[in-house]
């Protein structure tokens, strides 16, 4: 998404070829690979046990690589978006359990302390000057132990019981289960909607707004950034503050496709927040990032742990096994980067 | 953003909307797989958390199940990686392969129940093995397991009796965010309080049971900076206890060691006289009468009482019975079963 600029005397950049572009590659590779796990085990497609769940698992897990993208775009890193997410979930748990909040209201003070755990974070880097990783790594130890200590002062254990009306079906119902007359919905779980909307808030704010651009100039160069008369600090605190929300609803969902708000939501989120984002074409360096990328990067993840799982490898060769099938993902992307190069197309 | 795509948005939610309050939810249809299946159609699963040291007599206590009660397969999956969301994945997955009755240890006792819930709605049979979920609900069919905060009252109370009734004891323990490990703390502090104030909890020592390395490293800590003020160590995890049996017996410390299960280290500690007593689990018993449970409630069986919790037991082991101990933990998975036969399963003639 770097804008670039072209002086005259350059001719046109040439229309990119449909296989110079990233994103098709990912398409490809996620097709690829359905199309070989189903072929090794039929079983793949079975609706109730593997698609619906599959579909379930890459609505958390695109949010969470959404909350480090966020940052990403900076090159900045949020190490504590596991813990950001537990804290959003801690809090939506609270609102429910003392106040007896709705759905809507558990969400929304949720995704509130998330926003301002991130604001928080942004903040001490924007004026410390001090590296985003450092910062949260140190967020991320001090609400581990704050997590374990709200719990046990507010719970009898480590979780609410209960949860809001309606969260439940959020994790049992497919669309398939609603119908108007005889016309029923697709096999679709009530989360991938809420998660589509965060893709697409983050896409066009990424995309179009004046915010999400001036973010990107920041990361692509800070002092350039700066001198153009973008207010850098303020960015960086809104980008952390969009990180925190993000993680804050990661922390939603999953506490909904599990069933609780639980001190554990969020503990295995900081692999995945990174892998899905790099995978899908996200600069580590920040200035560019790719929301689709980010989608099809945690897909393309997702089936390949089910398919692992479906061939029921033990646990040793199933980490090894992820581990190649990435790196090979990763090598083939490289290699059509460097094709497109020599034939002179921006990819 | 230009004006069509603006219009089109706006009509195409307006018309979501309509389609949306237009739709009522469909009747639940009752689970598909719930009629009685042959012994040689059903398909056992033991699932635990993760890889872990005390789930390995599964993997043989399945196979010795399967050939005693001629069912048509079993099959011992650890990948879950302590990851509540991996283990459901790992779940649906055994399922969508054919695999129709699952013993299944939960990685998150709090949200396991959720868990259940799913699989059970799929005509699917469960058995929660080796742990209970949190609260006082079981939705599993039944649960076999140890019980947790008697067992860890057990230890403490042998870790009294070993240091004399007084002193200062530290207790070492798994992830502190895991309700298991809230109740097994509850029944250290239940066995002190019972003393008087004569013994004193001087640390509890939680999230070590990850692996040997980082129980040995957080022993070595324990012993270098308070080592000669420890009377006896309480573990109720399986890693902290074969650190703590090794870390004491290397440090030359009068410090008194209950372990937990039985470890060859611990169990040749004892011989030696270095660790004073053991707590062993049943993990044969849950997996083996868990397995044969599993197969009955296929066949047709039902749960006399849906979702009873049963101890699957515990065993204070010290050098007087270290010889003998195989045997009472025989027996008791043979009365778990004749139980399972005459109590908790009701089957028709």
């Amino acid at each position: 998404m770097k804008q670039e600029d072209t002086t005259p005397e350059q001719p046109p950049p040439a229309r990119l070829p449909l296989w110079a572009n990233p994103r098709i590659g990912l398409v490809v590779l996620l097709i690829a690979l359905i199309a070989l796990f189903t072929t090794l085990r039929p079983a793949f497609l079975n609706t109730q046990l593997t698609l619906v769940p599959m579909q379930a698992d890459i609505s958390v897990y695109a949010v969470v690589g959404l909350s480090q993208l966020a940052v990403l775009s900076l090159g900045h890193m949020n190490m504590a978006v596991g813990r950001m997410a537990a804290m959003s979930a801690f809090a939506s748990g609270l609102l429910h359990d003392r106040l007896d909040a709705p759905l809507i209201l558990a969400l929304a003070g949720g995704l509130a302390m998330g926003a301002l755990l991130g604001a928080l974070a942004g903040l001490i880097i924007a004026h410390t000057g001090v590296n985003s990783f450092v910062v949260t790594l140190a967020l991320d130890f001090a609400l581990i132990g704050l997590v374990s200590l709200l719990y046990a002062t507010f719970t009898d254990g480590v979780a609410f019981n209960g949860l809001p009306a309606g969260m439940s079906a959020l994790r049992t119902d497919t669309f398939a289960d609603y119908c108007a007359g005889d016309v029923c919905g697709p096999e679709i779980p009530l989360l991938a909607p809420i998660a589509l909307i965060a893709v697409l808030v983050v896409g066009l704010l990424f995309r179009w707004s004046r915010t999400g651009r001036e973010v990107l100039m920041a990361g692509s160069n800070a002092k350039a950034a700066q001198l153009s008369g973008i207010p850098v600090r303020l960015r960086t605190i809104q980008a952390h503050a969009l990180s925190g929300l993000l993680a804050g609803l990661a922390g939603f969902l999953l506490s909904a496709n599990n069933g609780s708000f639980s001190a554990g939501v969020g503990d295995g989120f900081l692999l995945p927040s990174f892998l899905a984002p790099v995978l899908g074409g996200t600069l580590l360096v920040g200035g560019a990032v790719s929301v689709l990328g980010t989608v099809l990067g945690t897909a393309i993840t997702q089936v390949i742990y089910k398919g692992l799982n479906l061939l029921q490898f033990q646990v040793d060769e199933l980490k090894l096994y992820i581990g190649l099938v990435l790196l090979a993902a990763l090598s083939l992307d490289r290699v059509r980067h460097v094709l497109a190069e020599r034939r002179g197309v921006p990819a | 953003m230009r004006p069509f795509v603006r219009l089109g948005s706006t009509v195409g939610v307006l018309a979501l909307v309509i389609a949306a309050s237009a739709c009522t939810k469909k009747e639940e249809t009752p689970a598909g797989g719930a009629s009685a299946l042959t012994a040689a159609q059903v398909k056992v699963a033991l699932v635990p958390g993760g890889a872990h040291p005390y789930f390995q007599p599964w993997k043989d206590a399945g196979g010795k199940a399967k050939t005693d009660f001629a069912f048509g397969d079993v099959t011992f999956n650890e990948t879950a990686g302590w990851d509540q969301t991996k283990q459901n994945d790992v779940l649906t997955s055994l399922a969508a392969q054919g695999y129709n009755a699952f013993g299944i240890f939960g990685v998150a006792p709090e949200s396991i129940n959720s868990t259940f819930e799913n699989l059970k709605k799929q005509g699917f049979h469960v058995g929660s093995l080796a742990s209970c979920p949190a609260g006082d609900k079981n939705l599993a069919d039944f649960c076999l397991s140890t019980d947790v905060q008697e067992a860890a009252y057990k230890a403490a109370k042998a870790a009294v009796e070993a240091m004399g009734g007084q002193g200062n004891l530290v207790h070492l323990t798994g992830n502190k965010v895991d309700s298991n490990t809230q109740r097994r703390i509850a029944g250290v502090s239940k066995a002190v309080d019972e003393t008087g104030g004569k013994v004193k909890l001087l640390d509890t020592i939680t999230d070590i049971d990850k692996d040997l390395q980082t129980a040995q490293k957080a022993v070595a800590d324990l012993l270098a900076a308070k080592g000669s003020q420890v009377n006896a160590i309480v573990t109720t995890a399986y890693n902290p206890a074969v650190a703590a049996a090794g870390g004491v017996k290397q440090a030359k410390l009068p410090i008194k060691v209950i372990a937990i299960d039985d470890d060859p280290t611990i169990i040749a500690g004892i011989k030696a006289g270095e660790v004073a007593a053991t707590v062993l689990q049943n993990p044969v018993g849950q997996a083996y009468v868990g397995s044969y449970a599993l197969v009955k409630l296929s066949e047709g069986c039902t749960m006399a009482t849906p979702g009873v919790i049963i101890d699957s037991g515990s065993f204070v082991v010290t050098t007087a019975n270290v010889a003998t101990y195989d045997a009472d933990r025989q027996a008791k998975t043979d009365s778990l079963k004749s139980d399972f036969d005459s109590k908790y399963l009701t089957c028709a003639k």
